[in-house]
C-alpha cells in the first residue's frame, strides 16, 4: 500500500529526483503494483438486496402472475377494506376474482370484441357478480344521523353489453343494455347493528324484497385529460342515462342521469394544479315507483366528500363540487389542499347551494411519472375528521 | 474512515511532509500528452451490474467518493487531459471538420435495410420501448423509439448529442437514425417477444404518414460489456483504473458539456465499461451512452422542467414547497418553453451554467473546480455555429423551425456557458511562440467578447525543476541554456504561470506546464 502511495505521490507532479524517471513509467508502474493486489467489486447489503430485487425479477414477476394469474391490489369498492384478487386475461377475455379483509368479494367476467373498422367501434359485455357484506347505511335524506350507523349486505349480478363509436380520438359514445339481479340481507359487522335492527321497510325502499332489472342506456364519454392517472390539465366529461325496469316486483322502475365534469387547470409548467370536479346523479320515477335504498347515490367518503363516512347521505338526487389545489414538492409527491361541497336531495328542486354539506382536508398523493399509486387524504367536516388510503387518484 | 479515505489521508500527509523527497517539479516527457491506461494486460475481470435505485438513494442520500475537491488527478502539467482509454482529444485540440463533426463515432450508414431485421431481444434495460435486432450482414443494433406525443424527439436528440460528446472527446456507441416498415421485421425464436407484443409495442410509437417507423438504432459495441463505471473510485479489478473517477478533469467537465446539452441523466447507469483488446492486450473501455434525455427530451416524455435545476431529491426545496403550500418555489417552475414537439423542453434564457444539475448528485460533477470547467468550457466555445448546425442537422428534425430554434438555442446556451466559466479564472491560454520568439497568447474571455481584456504583466523567471525555486530575469531568450523558464502573465484576473523547457540544440522552447492561480 505505501509503495502505491509513493507511486502516486509522485504522479501528482513531483519526483524523487535521484531515479529520473518519466511520468509515464511512473504512471505504469502504480499501475504493474495494482495489478498485483487486485480484488473483485463487492455489493452492500442494500445493493444486492435491490440487485436481486431487479434481477430476479420480482415485481415483474409478482405483475406477471403465477400460471397466468395476475395479482389486483385494491380496488373493490370504498370502505371494503385492504383487497386484492387475481385476474386471468387471454384475448379479449378478463376473467377476475377479488376480496377484501372485511369479507367482500367481486366475480368478474369481461369480453372485450376485437377492433372493427381501425378502432372506430368498440364493443363489450361484463358480467359481475358482487356481495359486499358491510356496506354503510345511515338513513335517507340529509337529515340523517351520524348515530343511526349500520350496515347491510349488498348482492348483486349484473349482466351489461355494451356497443358505442369512437368518433374522435378522445371521445366516445354508444348504448348499453343488461339485466341485473339485486338482493340485500343482514350486514356481517360488529361494529354496527345491521340495518334491520335500527330502520323499517315502509322508509327505506326495497329493503324487504328487491328487484330484477331490465337496464338499458346511453353514454357519452369525452376524455382530454393529458395524463389520465395524475392529469394535469385537460377535462373529462360524461353523461348518461340508464332506465331500470324492474321485472320482478314492478315497484321500482327508474331513470337515472348521471353528469360530470372535470377540469385541470394548470400553471407554473404544470406543476401547480387546480383540479375541479362537479358531478350528480338524478333519478326519476313515474307515480307509485320507487328507487330502492341500494341505488341511490350517495354522499360521503374518499370518492367525493371527504370528511364523512363512505355512503354517509344518500337519497335520490345527488349533486357534489370538489375543488383542489395540487402542487409537486417532488418528482413522487404531489399534496393537495381541497374543499368538497355536496348535497343529496329527494328531488332535483330542493338541491339548494346553501344547503350543502362540506369537507376539507390535504392530501398526500405518491405517483410515478403517469399515475398515482398511493393517496392519503385526510378530510375534516363537523362530523370530525377521516383519514383515507387509497390506491389510485380520487378524479 | 474508509480504506480509500485512509489512503488519500496518508498521501496528502506524505506529500506535505516530504518535500524534498518529491521537488522535481516536471518530467520529461511532460506535458504527457497520453496515458497509456492500456498498459497491463486485463486478465480477469467481473461483470459488475449497478442497480439504478441504490445508485439514486447512495448518491442523493450519501456523499461516496473524495469530496475534497482538490486538483484534478489526471490532467497534465499544462491542464489538459491526456488521450487515455476514458478520452480522445478531438474538436478540443484540433478543430474538426464538418464531415467528421456530422460522421462522429460512425463506422457505417445504420441498420442495413436490404434484408429483414431480425429481432432477437426485447429490450429489457431503460425506459424507452424497443428490442435488439440483427440485421442482413450481421450487425446487432438497439431499437428505441420516440415517444408517441413527440415524434423524432428522442431520436433526434440522441443522435445530436452522440455527435457532440464524441467531438468532445468521450467514446460513444454508433447510433444511427433509422426507417423502417413493419414488414421489415422478423423475430427470432429466442427472441422472448411475439408478433402481438410487437404489434402492440409499435402502436406505443410514432408512426409516419408513409406507415413506416422512424427509430434509434444503436449499434453493439465491441468488446464485451462489463458494467457501468461509477463516477467515484476505481474499479477494484481493473489495474489500470488508478486515478479516483471522481477526479478525473473529462469526468469532472463533463458537469459542463452535460449542462449545454441537458443531459440530466448522466449517470453511471448511462456509462458502460466494454473489455477490447488491443495488440495482443486487453483492456477496459470506457463509453458514455444513452442519451435519450438529452436537449428537450426526456426519453419518454418532452424533458421535464426540473430537470437540469434540481436533483430528483433535494430537501431544502421539498419542505419549503410542503411548507409554504407551494407558494414558494424555484425560477424553473416559471420558465418558458417553445411549443416544438420534436425539441421538447429545452431554453437558454433562464439557463445558469453553474447551477444546472443532473437528476441525483454525481460525485466527479460534485468536485469539478473552475479549472475543471474552464478546460471543459474551451471545448464547449471551439464549436462554431457552422458545426453546430451540422450537428444538429444529423438529428434529420422535419421540421425547418425548430432545427433552428435548437440551434438559437445551443449556440445562446453554449455563450453562456464560455461566459460563466472562461471568466472565473485568468483565461490567458493559447500559449506558442511569435516568429521571432517571443511567447504568443490570447486572452480567450475577450476573444469571445465576454469581458474586455485586462491589463496585463508579463514576468519573466528561471525556474529550478528540482527546488521550485525562482529567479527573476530581465529577459526570456529561448536560446539560453538548458533549463526551465516561468511566464508569470499577471492581470485582475488573476495569475497565469507558463512553464517552459529549453533544451540544447532545439530552436523553440517547450511549454510544460501551465497553472492559474
Amino acid at each position: 500500500m505505501l509503495g502505491l502511495m509513493m507511486t502516486l505521490a509522485l504522479m501528482m507532479g513531483f519526483q524523487d529526483p535521484v531515479g529520473e524517471q518519466s511520468r509515464a513509467a511512473t504512471l505504469e508502474e502504480a499501475r504493474q503494483e495494482k495489478a498485483e493486489n487486485l480484488q473483485k467489486p463487492t455489493r452492500t447489503f442494500l445493493e444486492q438486496a435491490l440487485h436481486d430485487f431487479k434481477e430476479k425479477r420480482v415485481l415483474e414477476r409478482f405483475q406477471e402472475g403465477f400460471h397466468g394469474l395476475h395479482p389486483i391490489v385494491g380496488g373493490i369498492r370504498s370502505g371494503s377494506g385492504f383487497g386484492g384478487g387475481t385476474y386471468v386475461e387471454t384475448e379479449g377475455v378478463r376473467v377476475s376474482v377479488q376480496g377484501s379483509i372485511k369479507g367482500y368479494q367481486k366475480y368478474e367476467v369481461r369480453f372485450t370484441a376485437p377492433s372493427v373498422y381501425s378502432d372506430l367501434f368498440f364493443a363489450d359485455f361484463r358480467a359481475t357478480h358482487r356481495n359486499f357484506p358491510q356496506e354503510r347505511f345511515f338513513g335517507i335524506g340529509q337529515n340523517s344521523r351520524k348515530e343511526d350507523e349500520t350496515n347491510y349486505r349488498l348482492e348483486d349480478t349484473n349482466y351489461v353489453g355494451r356497443f358505442g363509436v369512437k368518433p374522435a380520438k378522445h371521445v366516445k359514445a354508444g348504448v348499453l343494455a343488461g339485466w341485473l339481479d339485486t338482493n340485500v340481507g343482514s350486514g356481517t359487522s360488529r361494529r354496527q347493528p345491521s340495518l334491520e335492527e335500527v330502520f323499517q321497510a315502509d322508509n327505506t325502499p326495497a329493503m324487504a324484497n328487491q328487484p330484477n332489472y331490465f337496464q338499458m342506456g346511453l353514454f357519452f364519454d369525452a376524455d382530454y385529460r393529458d395524463q389520465p392517472g395524475n392529469p394535469r390539465s385537460g377535462g373529462h366529461y360524461l353523461a348518461s342515462w340508464t332506465s331500470f325496469q324492474d321485472h320482478k316486483l314492478s315497484k321500482y322502475d327508474f331513470g337515472q342521469y348521471d353528469i360530470e365534469a372535470q377540469q385541470y387547470i394548470p400553471f407554473f409548467n404544470k406543476r401547480r394544479v387546480i383540479a375541479l370536479r362537479a358531478k350528480s346523479t338524478f333519478t326519476q320515477t313515474a307515480a307509485g315507483q320507487e328507487v330502492p335504498f341500494f341505488m341511490q347515490p350517495t354522499l360521503g367518503g374518499s370518492e367525493d366528500l371527504r370528511g364523512y363516512r363512505e355512503y354517509r347521505f344518500r337519497d335520490r338526487n345527488m349533486v357534489v363540487f370538489n375543488a383542489e389545489y395540487r402542487w409537486e414538492a417532488f418528482s413522487g409527491l404531489d399534496l393537495a389542499l381541497f374543499g368538497d361541497a355536496g348535497q343529496i336531495a329527494p328531488r332535483p328542486g330542493d338541491l339548494r347551494f346553501s344547503d350543502l354539506q362540506k369537507a376539507y382536508g390535504v392530501g398526500f398523493r405518491f405517483n410515478s411519472a403517469k399515475s398515482v399509486f398511493l393517496r392519503m387524504d385526510l378530510g375534516f367536516s363537523k362530523e370530525g375528521q377521516h383519514l383515507f388510503v387509497k390506491f389510485g387518484h380520487v378524479f | 474512515m474508509t480504506r480509500q479515505s485512509v489512503f488519500l489521508t496518508a498521501l496528502v500527509l506524505i506529500l506535505a511532509l516530504s518535500p524534498a523527497a518529491f521537488a522535481q517539479k516536471f518530467h520529461n516527457d511532460d506535458p504527457l500528452p497520453q496515458d497509456n491506461d492500456k498498459a497491463v494486460n486485463v486478465t480477469s475481470i467481473t461483470k459488475h451490474k449497478l442497480n439504478d435505485q441504490y445508485d439514486f438513494v447512495l448518491h442523493s442520500f450519501g456523499k461516496p467518493g473524495d469530496r475534497t475537491k482538490g486538483p484534478a488527478a489526471n490532467a497534465n502539467t499544462i491542464g489538459e487531459v491526456p488521450d487515455s482509454s476514458w478520452f480522445q482529444n478531438r474538436q478540443g485540440m484540433v478543430p474538426m471538420s464538418v464531415s467528421e463533426l456530422t460522421t462522429g463515432p460512425n463506422t457505417g450508414t445504420g441498420p442495413s435495410t436490404e434484408q429483414p431485421w431480425v429481432i432477437i431481444q426485447a429490450k429489457t434495460e431503460g425506459v424507452t420501448p424497443g428490442f435488439r435486432i440483427r440485421d442482413g450482414r450481421g450487425d446487432v443494433y438497439f431499437i428505441k423509439f420516440d415517444p408517441l406525443d413527440n415524434p423524432e424527439m428522442a431520436t433526434a436528440a440522441e443522435v445530436i448529442s452522440t455527435k457532440f460528446f464524441h467531438a468532445f472527446g468521450y467514446n460513444v456507441p454508433e447510433n444511427y437514425i433509422a426507417f423502417f416498415n413493419r414488414s421489415q421485421l422478423r423475430i427470432d425464436e429466442n427472441a422472448k417477444i411475439t408478433e402481438e407484443e410487437l404489434d402492440n409495442l409499435l402502436k406505443r410509437v410514432p408512426r409516419r404518414r408513409d406507415g413506416s417507423y422512424r427509430a434509434l438504432a444503436s449499434k453493439l459495441l465491441p468488446g464485451e460489456p462489463i458494467g457501468p463505471f461509477q463516477y467515484y473510485g476505481t474499479r477494484p479489478d481493473d489495474p489500470n483504473d488508478i486515478f479516483p473517477h471522481e477526479n478525473h478533469r473529462e469526468l469532472r467537465g463533463l458537469r459542463v458539456f452535460a449542462a449545454w446539452l441537458n443531459h440530466d441523466d448522466s449517470r453511471a447507469i448511462n456509462t458502460l465499461d466494454m473489455l477490447v483488446k488491443e495488440d495482443g492486450k486487453r483492456h477496459l473501455k470506457h463509453y458514455l451512452i444513452d442519451f435519450g434525455s438529452t436537449l428537450g427530451s426526456g426519453s419518454t416524455n418532452a424533458q421535464k422542467p426540473r430537470a437540469g435545476w434540481e436533483y430528483l431529491w433535494e430537501p431544502r426545496p421539498v419542505f419549503a414547497r410542503i411548507f409554504t403550500l407551494g407558494l414558494w418555489d424555484r425560477q424553473w417552475i416559471h420558465t418558458k418553453y417553445p411549443q416544438y414537439p420534436s425539441i421538447g423542453n429545452f431554453e437558454a434564457t433562464d439557463f445558469e451554467p453553474e447551477n444546472w444539475k443532473p437528476e441525483y448528485p454525481n460525485p466527479a460533477f460534485v468536485n469539478m473546480t473552475d479549472k475543471d470547467a474552464y478546460w471543459a468550457a474551451k471545448i464547449v466555445m471551439a464549436f462554431t455555429e457552422r458545426d453546430i448546425r451540422a450537428i444538429v442537422r444529423t438529428g434529420q428534425l422535419s421540421d425547418p423551425e425548430a432545427e433552428d430554434y435548437l440551434v438559437e438555442t445551443l449556440i445562446a446556451r453554449q455563450t453562456k456557458i464560455g461566459r460563466t466559466w472562461l471568466t472565473r479564472i485568468s483565461s490567458f491560454d493559447e500559449f506558442g511562440w511569435t516568429a521571432s520568439g517571443e511567447l504568443r497568447f490570447e486572452h480567450l474571455g475577450s476573444f469571445y467578447d465576454f469581458v474586455r481584456k485586462p491589463e496585463f504583466r508579463v514576468s519573466w523567471f528561471s525556474f529550478d525543476n528540482t527546488t521550485g525555486e525562482r529567479q527573476s530575469i530581465d529577459k526570456f531568450e529561448p536560446k539560453h541554456n538548458e533549463g526551465y523558464y516561468v511566464a508569470s502573465i499577471s492581470s485582475v484576473e488573476g495569475t497565469v504561470d507558463v512553464y517552459v523547457r529549453t533544451v540544447a540544440g532545439v530552436d523553440e522552447p517547450q511549454i510544460v506546464g501551465v497553472e492559474r492561480r
